[in-house]
């Protein structure tokens, strides 16, 4: 027994990040199980591909990073890759294997021709791995979502071969349907707005909760990523704020934007768009697990209240008026480049100052005006 | 996990309740020539001389104030020996050789009512100076300074809060001696002539909360209350407390008596009792010897300079010795960690805490903001810490790490396992250049 000196404090939280991340895969699963059910082989693939590519990755980046003994004498690739390997820590293999999940369950499970779907896997996550997160310098340093990263890039490179299925329980399985997101966004496209009158024929409410529509084969059954969500608030795997200003936003904006939109086209009803547009696509799945990775967010409360806010008002932006149908992912990218302006020491406090609070309302009534504004042209240029 | 610590695994509970045991004063008492606020002492006495209990041996020397070394034993003055102070530093020791007789110097007569009566505010300052009176809670702020303003003063608060886990020592007192914290109070309502007084508790104590409320049917309209306030960890900050106690928020690098407020630990109450009515300095303590490296976590009553050693001695000594130990003066949270057990109780240590090591690893911070959220000066520990690695003192300064009380809160709740403490206080070296 020897008397160590350290520095105060000397007491520590019962706490890990092991902890943390393993929460966030438990979080997963449900929604996990929900894909490997409902698409059988096609979610198991896309689950293996990207886990696998990001951890060999994190694991080849530590063997490069790993440093011989610089002492004269000569060493081999073994004793690197043994010294690589007492370096590697269950971190190393928990943090690629979330992005790797959250990177599959935002593909679909089909393309045409099925090859490309295969490539595309394999690309996006190793550009997803290396650009969006080893580049920077690995867990901690990355400022874009490893996922989002490269779900993007391959959605640029092979999206046209998509082809989005509906899960096998459902009974009727419109084959070679489009992604919610797309449904809502472009299905209709050139025709702004309008396409909000046809809503509610293809799939009720019903259906886009229980996941009985088609989409990328996490995001559609909403109770999974619900009792992922409730999993990760009682943890405190994730930051409440984020989740709840991201999903306030939206929700209060959308408001506006189904109000304009019921009173300036015929046809269209105020609480369908709601409720469409809150329940579709992968708006639930990027605001659970995607937007709240604390690596690509701000620190401060007020700063992620301001995250939340301006992810939220590109995603309506995308889903009202963009090309693009994925709005979310998209959102959660711009939103992570901005993290570290929020951040910025010169105005970054953890107290709400009036100054924020005046910001902050200054920024929902020029989103408010905007989307108004916009709301009404699109139905004009239609008519 | 993104949380704001709310309060620390408490593990006083049972200690509380523990008795106090009165130690026998040992055979050589040890006392220090210097602290943490004065670095040079003059020696009144030459070697072999006898010393009396509570006679004036030595002055220490600080930039704004002087304060006298009293002996804590009747004896003879052997010489000096150097041992750790609380501070962390190895200091000059003076050794005493109790003759065990405890014979008072005959000088400190108690005063009389009367006497007391007459004090002004300018007299309390003079008696606590001449009287080495400090922050006993920990801090060994001199006292005499908190009266050394004319600012009106309309409440006074008593720090009883001991937010620290592993600390009982102010809970022991409030138990054993309320009639000399009562007592206490009431010279301080005399000094500033003020009849509020809030006596602050964590309000999970019943058992304070239980007795001073008995304790105080017997002064009716003495102004004196008991208010229980959060068991958060650090309500027992001056600033969190007033807050918490009278909803004044004062600024930090402001004085509370610029807001009419005093506050006192309660410890130091008592002391400020000895030194007016009893005209007698501290010379013993209370203070906990306890942690989970420890075999029996005791309360002690100590002389001042008695060798921590002892202590541990009647406590059974360190259990688990495969394991390596963490000696603490002072609580888990702030107290200084020292590299031996070679150490003196001074007055201002609360307690001696031996913890098992325990070895953590560091991981790469992932922002997570449990810092910035359970921050009680509204820091921002971590961009502090990046802020510290990338040397940038523009930023350094304007993070403003000077405000950091070093309640070492963020490295507690810490997911990554970072010492982000330790970051902050070198942020301070840089912020002062």
């Amino acid at each position: 027994m020897t008397i160590v000196k350290e520095s105060a404090p000397h007491l520590r939280r019962n706490d890990s990040l092991a902890r943390m991340f393993l929460d966030v895969i438990i979080a997963l699963a449900p929604v996990v199980i929900f894909a490997i059910v409902g698409y059988g082989w096609a979610a198991v693939r896309n689950l293996l591909i990207p886990s696998a590519i990001m951890i060999a990755s994190e694991y080849i980046s530590i063997l490069i990073r790993t440093p011989l003994p610089n002492d004269g004498n000569k060493h081999g690739l073994k004793e690197k890759i043994k010294l690589a390997s007492s370096k590697w820590t269950i971190n190393n293999l928990l943090a690629p294997l979330i992005s790797g999940l959250i990177m599959g369950l935002i593909m679909p499970a089909e393309s045409d021709p099925i090859a490309f779907i295969y490539i595309a896997l394999v690309v996006g996550s190793l550009f997803g791995i290396i650009i969006g997160k080893l580049v920077f310098g690995g867990t901690g340093h990355n400022i874009f979502n490893p996922a989002a990263v490269g779900m993007v890039f391959a959605k640029l490179c092979f999206g046209s071969h998509y082809v989005y299925t509906a899960p096998f329980y459902v009974s009727s399985i419109p084959v070679g349907g489009t992604a919610l997101s797309t449904i809502v966004g472009t299905s209709s496209s050139g025709v702004g707005v309008t396409h909000f009158a046809s809503l509610g024929s293809d799939y009720s409410l019903l259906d886009l909760f229980l996941g009985n529509c088609p989409g990328v084969i996490g995001e559609t059954c909403k109770i999974a990523i619900l009792a992922g969500l409730i999993y990760l608030l009682i943890r405190r795997a994730i930051d409440w704020r984020v989740v709840l200003a991201y999903l306030g936003t939206f929700f209060v904006l959308l408001c506006v934007a189904a109000l304009s939109i019921s009173l300036s086209i015929e046809g269209t009803s105020f609480g369908m768009i709601i409720g469409y547009e809150m329940l579709s696509g992968g708006l639930l799945f990027g605001a659970v697990y995607m937007l709240t990775d604390p690596v690509t967010m701000p620190i401060t409360s007020p700063g992620r209240i301001f995250y939340g806010f301006v992810a939220a008002s590109i995603t309506l932006l995308i889903r009202l008026f963009g090309a693009y149908p994925e709005g979310v992912v998209f959102s959660i990218l711009l939103a992570n480049a901005i993290a570290p302006f929020i951040d910025y020491y010169k105005w970054s406090t953890q107290k709400f100052t009036r100054k924020k609070v005046i910001l902050l309302c200054c920024l929902y009534a020029t989103m408010i005006l905007v989307i108004t504004l916009g709301v009404l042209y699109s139905g004009k240029a239609v008519a | 996990m993104i949380r704001k610590a709310t309060h620390i695994a408490d593990t006083k509970k049972l200690l509380g309740l523990l008795p106090t045991i009165v130690v026998e004063v040992p055979d050589r008492i040890f006392i220090a020539t210097d602290n943490a606020r004065c670095n040079k002492a003059d020696i009144f006495v030459k070697e072999g001389e006898r010393v009396l209990l509570g006679q004036t041996i030595g002055m220490r020397h600080a930039p704004f104030f002087d304060q006298p070394i009293h002996a804590t034993v009747s004896g003879r003055f052997v010489g000096f020996e150097k041992h750790y102070h609380r501070s962390g530093k190895m200091v000059d020791f003076m050794v005493l050789e109790n003759d065990h007789k405890d014979e008072w110097d005959p000088s400190l007569t108690p005063r009389s009512d009367g006497e007391i009566d007459k004090l002004t505010r300018a007299d309390f300052v003079k008696i606590l100076q001449e009287k080495a009176s400090v922050g006993l809670g920990g801090s060994s702020f001199p006292t005499h300074v908190k009266f050394d303003n004319d600012k009106p003063i309309h409440t006074i608060l008593i720090n009883a809060v001991e937010c620290e886990p592993y600390i009982t020592a102010d809970h022991r007192l409030m138990l054993d001696r309320p009639e000399r914290v009562i007592e206490g109070i009431k010279l301080l309502q005399k000094a500033f002539s003020c009849k509020e007084v809030k006596i602050c508790v964590k309000s999970k104590y019943g058992d304070l909360r239980r007795v001073y409320g008995e304790y105080l049917r017997r002064f009716p309209d003495s102004g004196i209350s008991v208010c229980p306030i959060g068991n958060f960890y650090p309500q027992g900050w001056e600033l969190a407390m007033i807050k918490s106690a009278t909803g004044i928020e004062v600024p930090q690098g402001k004085l509370p008596s610029e807001f009419g407020i005093a506050n006192f630990n309660v410890s130091t109450v008592e002391g400020i009792y000895q030194a007016i009515k009893l005209n007698r300095p501290v010379v013993e303590r209370y203070c906990s010897v306890t942690g989970d490296g420890i075999a029996y976590p005791s309360n002690f009553l100590v002389r001042v300079g008695t060798p921590v050693s002892y202590l541990l001695e009647k406590c059974g000594g360190y259990i688990h010795p495969e394991k390596n130990k963490v000696f603490i003066l002072g609580g888990p949270m702030m107290g200084a960690s020292l590299p031996s057990d070679d150490c003196i109780v001074t007055k201002t240590v609360t307690s001696c805490i031996v913890l098992d090591e325990e070895k953590t690893k560091e991981e790469p911070c992932i922002r997570c903001g449990s810092c910035v959220l359970s921050c009680p000066a509204h820091l921002q520990p971590c961009q502090i810490m990046n802020a510290v690695k990338a040397v940038d003192k523009e930023r350094i300064k304007t993070l403003n790490p000077l405000k950091c009380i070093e309640c070492g809160i963020c490295t507690y709740v810490c997911t990554s396992k970072i010492k982000v403490t330790d970051y902050v206080r070198r942020a301070k070296v840089f912020a002062k250049m």
